[in-house]
């Protein structure tokens, strides 16, 4: 054993840490974002004093449809920056390929991608908890899937505009920003549960909209069509951003070389 | 006649239709805004003003030193860098307003980038035949993997190929169009001289059954001499000459007598026109040499002699 080569191996990750943003989050985002969301949840159990198989199927409904949004969005994050690892961006775009080819593209793949993940999740949960979420949303599953779907192509574009214009050093959001949304969106616990501000933070987030609507039906409560409307308005509104600024960062990076984005 | 170099000459005319027009084009690298300085950065020129054509069946080299804007020139011409002024057209039609059109007919390939690592070579090349719509993929890929003697390798990942054997798929991927015009920067990087002279070997028979131009950097100049029929040589982003390989090498004008005087040799530089003189001079001081030769100026003279102002 050598001291000074340990000393070594210890300073490398260390000037690493400094540079890269990534780094820096898993070490302060994740910690904080996991005691927020299940801090918040544990009160909302300690206070409801509903019977339990409810709050299971309560937060286990949440935790799928949830996959619905982080999957659209990472898969669409993520397949950028696995172009960007591979050093594959200036081939794809030395082709014929468009951005809106592009675009489209990965949506689908999104898509197929987030079916699969629900789809063996739903089994999942039916087979160890023998709770039927199908069955327990019926048609409402459909609308709620396709707005969180929709929303997480927005934020998918979001990042992956970000990616475009700063290059993979910002790279950790394409797994962190969903969860920065999830203390806002009332996955797990209803709105009320939240703080006046936060309230009205998650009232500019369609997803708050839909988990509430999720309770409600669960709970037997009645769901108002209002709320779906306004979930589907911002939705559409995320998206149309998320792609308007995700085209002017592809833009821009153009101007600098999308070689640029791959180092 | 532009020039002829290949073992069957191709006649390149001045009245064979252009494939590439570029016309003042030019790069300016926004500098940015620094924190540390509170303002922004100087921007940078990589490209100016730059002007030159290639013919159907031309292959036109473009050299000079690093930073003399040849892989930002390739990048404006493939769209991947937007261009801040000028203009460029394809087969005659403006590739702005063009642009997939023209990129259906023309491929790329560098040294420098890579295909996805975990997927099969097949699987990669099979994305590139969709992407360009190629007719019968599946027989495509394995005609063009065999041109690079690469079928062995069909079913291998792409991470697991040495560098020569990647920079031949990638060379088999700008094929797999069947392009009109390639532009490849630094495609021989890499690769051992025997493969290296096998693909010179090969682009010229490309050039010579189907006409295929191409557009080529490369810092080893006795390739750029074997394969280019015209050199537009740039430096800090400007064309500073522009003709055949010998061409350029001739406005050197200096050439290098080496002799050998008692087991000793001497390499003197002398003007092209005033050998004659220096050895008429040797003869009269007597110097008995045991071997002479005469160096010609090389393409390699002239980037050497012309890298840096």
């Amino acid at each position: 054993m050598n001291k000074h080569r340990i000393a070594a191996i210890v300073w490398r990750h260390w000037y690493n840490f400094k540079h890269s943003l990534d780094r820096m989050v898993d070490a302060f985002y994740w910690p904080a974002m996991d005691i927020l969301l299940w801090g918040i949840t544990s009160v909302y159990i300690s206070e409801s004093g509903s019977d339990v198989s409810q709050i299971v199927l309560l937060i286990l409904s949440g935790l799928v449809l949830w996959q619905v949004t982080m999957r659209s969005q990472y898969e669409i994050t993520i397949n950028l920056l696995e172009e960007a690892w591979n050093t594959n961006l200036m081939n794809l775009f030395a082709s014929p390929l468009t951005i809106w080819e592009w675009i489209v593209g990965i949506s689908i793949l999104a898509f197929i991608k987030m079916v699969i993940t629900v789809v063996f999740a739903g089994v999942l949960v039916w087979w160890l908890y023998q709770l039927n979420i199908l069955n327990a949303l019926s048609w409402w599953l459909l609308p709620f899937m396709g707005l969180l779907l929709i929303f997480g192509w927005a934020l998918g574009f979001l990042v992956s505009g970000l990616i475009f214009r700063f290059g993979t050093r910002i790279q950790a959001l394409a797994w962190t920003i969903v969860w920065i949304i999830a203390p806002f969106s009332a996955v797990f616990y209803p709105l009320q549960t939240l703080p006046a501000w936060a309230q009205r933070v998650a009232a500019f987030l369609p997803t708050s909209y839909i988990f509430e609507g999720m309770r409600a039906v669960l709970l037997g409560n009645r769901f108002d069509l209002t709320s779906l409307t306004v979930s589907a308005i911002l939705t559409v509104v995320y998206l149309a951003a998320g792609i308007v600024f995700f085209l002017a960062c592809f833009n821009h990076a153009k101007k600098g070389g999308l070689a640029r984005v791959e180092q | 006649m532009l020039r002829k170099k290949s073992a069957k000459p191709v006649r390149i005319s001045l009245m064979s239709p252009k494939v590439l027009e570029v016309k003042s084009l030019s790069k300016i690298f926004d500098g940015g805004f620094s924190l540390k300085k509170m303002k922004r950065n100087e921007p940078t020129v990589a490209v100016d003003k730059i002007s030159f054509n290639i013919r159907k069946g031309e292959i036109v080299g473009l050299l000079g030193p690093n930073g003399a804007g040849k892989t930002t020139t390739i990048q404006m011409l493939l769209g991947t860098t937007s261009k801040t002024s000028g203009r460029i057209k394809y087969f005659g039609k403006d590739f702005d307003r063009h642009h997939s059109e023209s990129l259906q007919r023309v491929n790329y390939a560098s040294a420098y980038t890579r295909l996805p690592w975990r997927m099969t070579v097949r699987e990669n090349l099979m994305v590139y035949a969709k992407m360009y719509q190629v007719a019968k993929p599946k027989e495509r890929i394995e005609t063009v993997l065999e041109l690079f003697r690469m079928s062995k390798y069909i079913d291998k990942s792409f991470g697991m190929l040495s560098s020569g054997q990647i920079t031949r798929v990638m060379l088999a991927k700008a094929m797999i169009n069947f392009p009109a015009l390639l532009l490849l920067d630094e495609p021989t990087a890499s690769l051992d001289p025997e493969i290296a002279t096998k693909v010179r070997q090969f682009l010229l028979k490309q050039r010579e059954k189907y006409n295929v131009s191409m557009l080529f950097t490369s810092h080893n100049m006795s390739e750029v001499t074997e394969l280019c029929d015209r050199v537009v040589f740039l430096r800090s982003g400007r064309i500073v000459a522009e003709d055949t390989p010998r061409g350029l090498a001739k406005r050197i004008q200096i050439c290098t007598v080496r002799y050998v005087v008692d087991g000793k040799e001497t390499a003197v530089k002398v003007k092209e026109k005033e050998i004659a003189a220096f050895l008429n001079k040797l003869s009269q001081e007597k110097i008995k040499y045991s071997e002479i030769s005469i160096d010609k100026p090389t393409l390699e003279d002239f980037f050497l002699s012309n890298s840096y102002e």
